[in-house]
C-alpha cells in the first residue's frame, strides 16, 4: 500500500504512511507492517487509518495550485495518512522504521490486528464499513473482567436505543451465552414513543440485504422471541387497564398495592432529591416511610390496603390524606405527631414535603392503588418472559422516576437475594442523564450506582444510554467497559468525558450517519467505527408484522368465499 | 587518497566574481531580418498550441572545500553537487521529468585525486586545468552542461528550452532562454527598441557569429509583468545558426507567442516574470533531490577518517 514515511514522527502508538502511486488507503482501513529488531525477534504493528490528507509537494503559496491546474508548474501528489495503532505483538513497542513496507490487513491479519483471534467469547457487535464482522469479548460485558455498556449520541439518528436492543439481541441469539441464553433476562424501559413495543414482532421492511448483514455476523435476523410489557393503567380507568396505545398482546398492568408501597417502602422514589442531606424535609421522608412501613406490617389486609390508626387507605389520595393529616393537626393548637414528622419541628419543613407530596399525588396516583381486585396476586414479575419492556412513555417525568427507581430495585434485590450471577440481567435504560444526573443526589441515582459499581458482581448489567454523556454522573459512564458513541452535537464531542476519543474521531462523531457510532472497548486502544444492520424486529408500529410470523393464515381470511 | 574537510562552511569563498560564460566577443548582424532603419517592435505571433514544451535548468551546489594531502603537499579542491532536468509542460500537465544528479570532486589534474565514496554518495573526480576559482568553476559548469545536454536529449519535444545560452548546442529543437544580460548586442542606433518594446512584442532577430560553430540567431523579447527600469522582463534568445533566415524568423514568432504564458509574478518569484514558472518549479526540486548538504558535509567528514 504503501511505506512508513520519515517527514513525521513514527511513534509506536501513531505514525504516517505516505501512500503508493495507483494505492489508495481510506479512514477506517486496517493495516499491518513488519519490524525486524537487530535480536532477530520480528515485531507486527497493526493500525487504523485515523485520518488522510494529500497535497502538492513542490508548492510553496496556495494558489500555485492554478499554476501546476494549467500545467506550468511541476508538482507532484502525495498522499498519506496517519495509522492509529491497535496492536503490537509481541508487545515491543518500537516505532516502524521509516520506509517500511505497509500491506492492508485482510483475513486473519485483519483478526489479529483487532485483536479478536482470542477472543473465547465472542459477541457479535457489529460491522465494519466494508461488511466485514467485528465482535466483542463477552467477559468485558457480563462481569468477568468488566461490565455495562455506556451509549452517547443525540436522539433521531438510531444509534442508543437501537444498539442497545441489538446487542441484547445478539446476547441472546448468537449462542455467545451457551445455555444460559434461555434464562438470561433483559429488562428494557421504554422512554419515547412506543418504539420498543413491538419487539417481538418481525420488521416487514427488512430485506435480504440486511438479513445477509446478520448473516454476516453470524445471526439469524428475526424478532425476540419471548416478550411481555409492563405498562401504567389508564388515568381513571377502575380496571386497571394497562395504557399501551397500539399493542394489546401479552401486557401486564403496571402498578403497586398501596400496602407493597408502604411495606417496601417506596415513598422516597417519589422525591427527586430525597437523598439530598441538605434538604431539611428527607427527615420527614424517612420517619413517614418508617410509619407507614410499620403500619402495613400491623394491619395485613387481603386486597392490599393499608390501615393506618383506624383509616383505610385504599388509593393512593386517601394515603396522601391521611399521611396530611398526621403531620398537620387540623387543631393548630395539637403538635403533630413527632413519630411522623421525626425530629423536625419547624412547619416549614413539613409543609415543604406536604408540598411535594401532593405535587405527586395527581402523576402516580394510577400506579399504587389497592382498588383492584385481584391486586393481591399482581406482583411485576421481571422473569416470566426473557424481555420485559417497561413501558414509561405515558408518565410523567416524576412518575418515570418513581417507575424505573422501584423496578430497578426490585430487580437488583431479586439480584442480590440469588446471590449468583448467572443468569445475567441486562437492563437497558435510556436518558440516564435523569435519572443519575451529575450533580445531584436521589434515590433513582443511588440505585444506578450500586448496578454500575456492584452490579458487576450481581450479574446485574446496565446497558445506558444518554444524549450527553458530560450530563450524567461520572461513576456510573466510567464504569462501562464498553463505550459507544454516536453523533454527537460539536460542543458536547469536545467535552472530556470523550478523551477516549482521538480527536479525528471526535471530528467524525459530529457527522456519523444513521446506524455507526464508534466503540471503544478495552482490548483495543482505538475505538472502531460499527455498522449495525437495520433491526431485525419492528421498532413502530407501521414496520410490525402483525400474524405473528405465522405464513399459514392467508393474507385475506376470506379468500376463496363466494 | 588522504584528505580532509575544511572546517569552514563551504559558503566561505564562493562567491568569487565568475567569469561571464556568455562569450562576449560575438559580433552580431542586425540587419538579417530588417534593414536597421526598420527597426521595430514585433507584435507576437497569434498563440498557437504549444504541444510540449520541455525547460531544462541545472543547479550546482558546493557540499564541501576539501584538502587533497599527498607527500606533505596539500592541494585545495571542492566537492559539488550537480543536478539537472526538465519540466514538460503540456496543456493542464507539467511534469518533472529526467532529472540527473551527479556528484564531483573538482581537484588539479596534476593531482593524485580518485573518486571519494561515502555512505550517501560517491563523488567521482573530475579533473580541472588548475587550482584556480575560474578553473573549478569552469569544471563544475562543464559537469553541469553535460547533464543538461543529456537531459535533453531524454525528453522529445519539439520545444526545448535551456535555462541560458546554447552553448554550441546544436538540436534543431532547442532554444536558449538568456535572463541576465551582461551584454547587450545591439548596434547604439536600434538600442532604445529594447525600452519600446510593449508586453509579448520582440525585436527583429539577429545574427551572432564569432567563438562557436555556426553561430546563433538571437533576439529579444519583452514578457509581460511591471516596468520598473527599459530593461524590465527583457530576455534574450537563442536559435542554433542553422537553416535560413525566414525559418528562424518563423520559428523565433513561434517562441515568443509561446513564452509569455509561462511568466512568474514578482509575489511567487523573486527573479520574476525572467525566471519562468516552469523553470523556478525545476530548480526547486532540483535542489531537493540534490540531498541534505549538512548531512552529505558529514558523509565527507565520516569518509575524510577513514580514508588512507
Amino acid at each position: 500500500m504503501g511505506r512508513v514515511l520519515g517527514t513525521d514522527d513514527a511513534t509506536p502508538l501513531e505514525f504516517w504512511v505516505a501512500v503508493a502511486n495507483g494505492q489508495h488507503l481510506q479512514l477506517d482501513d486496517i493495516v499491518a507492517l513488519d519490524r525486524s529488531l537487530p535480536t532477530g525477534e520480528v515485531v507486527s504493528i497493526y493500525g487504523i487509518v485515523g485520518q488522510v490528507r494529500a497535497r502538492h509537494e513542490g508548492a510553496r503559496f496556495d494558489s500555485d495550485v492554478f499554476l501546476i491546474a494549467d500545467g506550468v508548474l511541476p508538482a507532484d501528489v502525495a498522499e498519506a495518512a496517519q495509522i492509529q495503532v491497535t496492536r503490537v505483538v509481541p508487545e515491543t513497542f518500537v516505532p516502524p522504521l521509516p520506509g517500511a513496507e505497509v500491506r492492508r490487513a485482510v483475513d486473519e491479519e485483519r483478526d489479529e490486528a483487532l485483536d479478536m483471534t482470542d477472543v473465547e467469547h465472542r459477541l457479535p457487535a457489529g460491522l465494519t464499513r466494508d461488511g466485514q464482522p467485528v465482535v466483542l469479548d463477552l467477559e468485558f460485558i457480563d462481569g468477568t473482567k468488566g461490565a455495562h455498556v455506556n451509549i452517547s449520541g443525540i436522539s433521531g439518528v438510531a444509534t442508543k436505543t437501537s444498539y442497545a436492543t441489538f446487542l441484547l439481541y445478539s446476547l441472546f441469539n448468537s449462542g455467545v451465552l451457551g445455555a444460559a441464553a434461555t434464562n438470561t433476562k433483559g429488562l428494557i424501559f421504554n422512554v419515547k414513543g412506543e418504539d420498543l413495543l413491538f419487539l417481538d414482532h418481525a420488521n416487514t421492511r427488512l430485506d435480504d440485504t440486511e438479513r445477509a448483514r446478520y448473516a454476516a455476523l453470524g445471526l439469524e435476523a428475526g424478532p425476540f422471541r419471548s416478550m411481555r410489557v409492563l405498562a401504567p393503567p389508564r388515568k381513571g380507568d377502575p380496571n386497571a387497564t394497562p395504557a399501551t396505545g397500539a399493542r394489546t398482546a401479552d401486557v401486564k398492568p403496571l402498578y403497586w398495592t398501596v400496602a407493597q408501597f408502604c411495606e417496601q417502602g417506596l415513598l422516597p422514589f417519589l422525591f427527586a432529591d430525597a437523598e439530598d442531606e441538605r434538604q431539611q424535609y428527607t427527615i420527614v421522608v424517612q420517619s413517614v416511610t418508617a410509619q407507614l412501613q410499620r403500619c402495613a406490617m400491623q394491619s395485613h389486609t387481603s386486597d392490599g390496603a393499608v390501615r393506618i390508626d383506624g383509616r383505610t387507605a385504599r388509593t393512593f389520595s386517601q394515603l396522601v390524606t391521611i399521611i396530611c393529616d398526621k403531620l398537620l393537626p387540623d387543631d393548630p393548637d395539637e403538635d403533630a405527631d413527632p413519630q411522623w414528622t421525626g425530629r423536625s419541628i419547624y412547619t416549614g419543613t413539613i409543609n415543604a414535603f406536604v408540598r411535594r407530596l401532593s405535587s405527586a399525588e395527581r402523576h402516580v396516583a394510577h400506579l399504587i392503588r389497592a382498588d383492584i381486585d385481584d391486586a393481591e396476586t399482581h406482583a411485576i414479575d421481571l422473569d416470566s418472559q426473557q424481555v420485559t419492556v417497561v413501558d414509561l412513555h405515558m408518565l410523567h417525568d416524576r412518575a418515570k422516576r418513581f417507575v424505573v427507581g422501584v423496578v430497578l430495585r426490585q430487580a437488583f434485590e431479586a439480584k442480590e437475594a440469588a446471590g449468583t450471577a448467572e443468569p445475567l440481567q441486562f437492563v437497558v435504560l435510556d436518558e440516564l442523564n435523569k435519572y443519575a444526573p451529575r450533580d445531584s443526589s436521589s434515590p433513582i441515582k443511588e440505585i444506578l450506582l450500586d448496578v454500575a459499581e456492584r452490579g458487576r458482581s450481581l450479574g446485574m448489567i446496565l446497558i445506558g444510554a444518554q444524549q450527553t454523556a458530560s450530563e450524567v454522573e461520572r461513576r456510573v459512564v466510567s464504569n462501562s467497559a464498553i463505550r459507544v458513541v454516536g453523533r454527537l452535537d460539536a460542543a458536547e464531542a469536545g467535552r472530556e468525558q470523550y478523551g477516549f476519543l482521538p480527536a479525528v474521531q471526535r471530528q467524525r462523531a459530529t457527522i456519523l450517519k444513521p446506524g455507526s457510532m464508534f466503540v471503544s472497548q478495552p482490548r483495543l486502544p482505538v475505538p472502531v467505527l460499527l455498522e449495525f444492520p437495520f433491526p431485525a424486529w419492528a421498532t413502530r408500529v407501521a414496520e410490525a408484522d402483525l400474524s405473528g410470523g405465522r405464513s399459514d393464515q392467508p393474507a385475506d381470511p376470506f379468500d376463496g368465499l363466494t | 587518497m588522504e584528505f580532509s574537510v575544511e572546517s569552514w562552511a563551504p559558503e566561505y569563498g564562493s562567491s568569487l566574481n565568475l567569469p561571464s560564460v556568455e562569450d562576449t566577443g560575438d559580433r552580431a548582424d542586425a540587419t538579417v531580418e530588417r534593414a536597421l532603419d526598420e527597426w521595430a517592435p514585433i507584435d507576437p505571433a497569434p498563440a498557437r498550441s504549444p504541444g510540449e514544451i520541455a525547460f531544462i535548468d541545472g543547479i550546482q551546489r558546493i557540499d564541501a572545500r576539501i584538502w587533497i594531502h599527498e607527500n606533505g603537499i596539500s592541494t585545495p579542491a571542492v566537492c559539488v553537487s550537480v543536478a539537472a532536468g526538465a519540466t514538460v509542460c503540456a496543456p493542464g500537465t507539467a511534469t518533472t521529468e529526467g532529472v540527473r544528479v551527479a556528484r564531483a570532486l573538482i581537484a588539479p589534474a596534476s593531482s593524485t585525486a580518485g573518486p571519494i565514496g561515502t555512505r550517501h554518495a560517491t563523488y567521482e573526480f573530475v579533473p580541472a586545468q588548475d587550482g584556480t576559482p575560474e578553473a573549478t568553476y569552469l569544471a563544475i559548469h562543464g559537469r553541469r552542461t553535460e547533464l543538461e545536454v543529456g537531459v535533453a536529449r531524454s525528453v522529445s519535444c519539439g520545444l526545448i528550452v535551456f535555462d541560458g545560452p546554447l552553448r554550441g548546442y546544436n538540436d534543431p529543437q532547442s532554444v536558449g532562454y538568456i535572463k541576465t544580460h551582461h551584454k547587450v548586442y545591439l548596434p547604439n542606433a536600434v538600442q532604445p527598441i529594447l525600452g519600446d518594446l510593449a508586453d509579448g512584442q520582440r525585436t527583429p532577430l539577429f545574427f551572432l557569429s564569432g567563438g562557436q560553430a555556426r553561430g546563433r540567431w538571437s533576439w529579444y523579447l519583452r514578457l509581460p509583468g511591471p516596468r520598473v527600469h527599459p530593461m524590465s522582463g527583457i530576455v534574450r534568445l537563442e536559435l542554433p545558426g542553422t537553416g535560413t533566415a525566414a525559418e528562424a524568423v518563423e520559428r523565433a514568432g513561434h517562441v515568443s507567442a509561446c513564452l509569455p504564458y509561462f511568466a512568474s509574478e514578482p509575489h511567487k518569484e523573486p527573479r520574476a516574470p525572467q525566471n519562468l514558472y516552469p523553470i523556478s518549479g525545476i530548480e526547486r526540486e532540483l535542489r531537493r533531490r540534490l540531498g541534505d548538504a549538512l548531512l552529505l558535509e558529514r558523509a565527507l567528514r565520516i569518509a575524510a577518517g577513514h580514508a588512507t
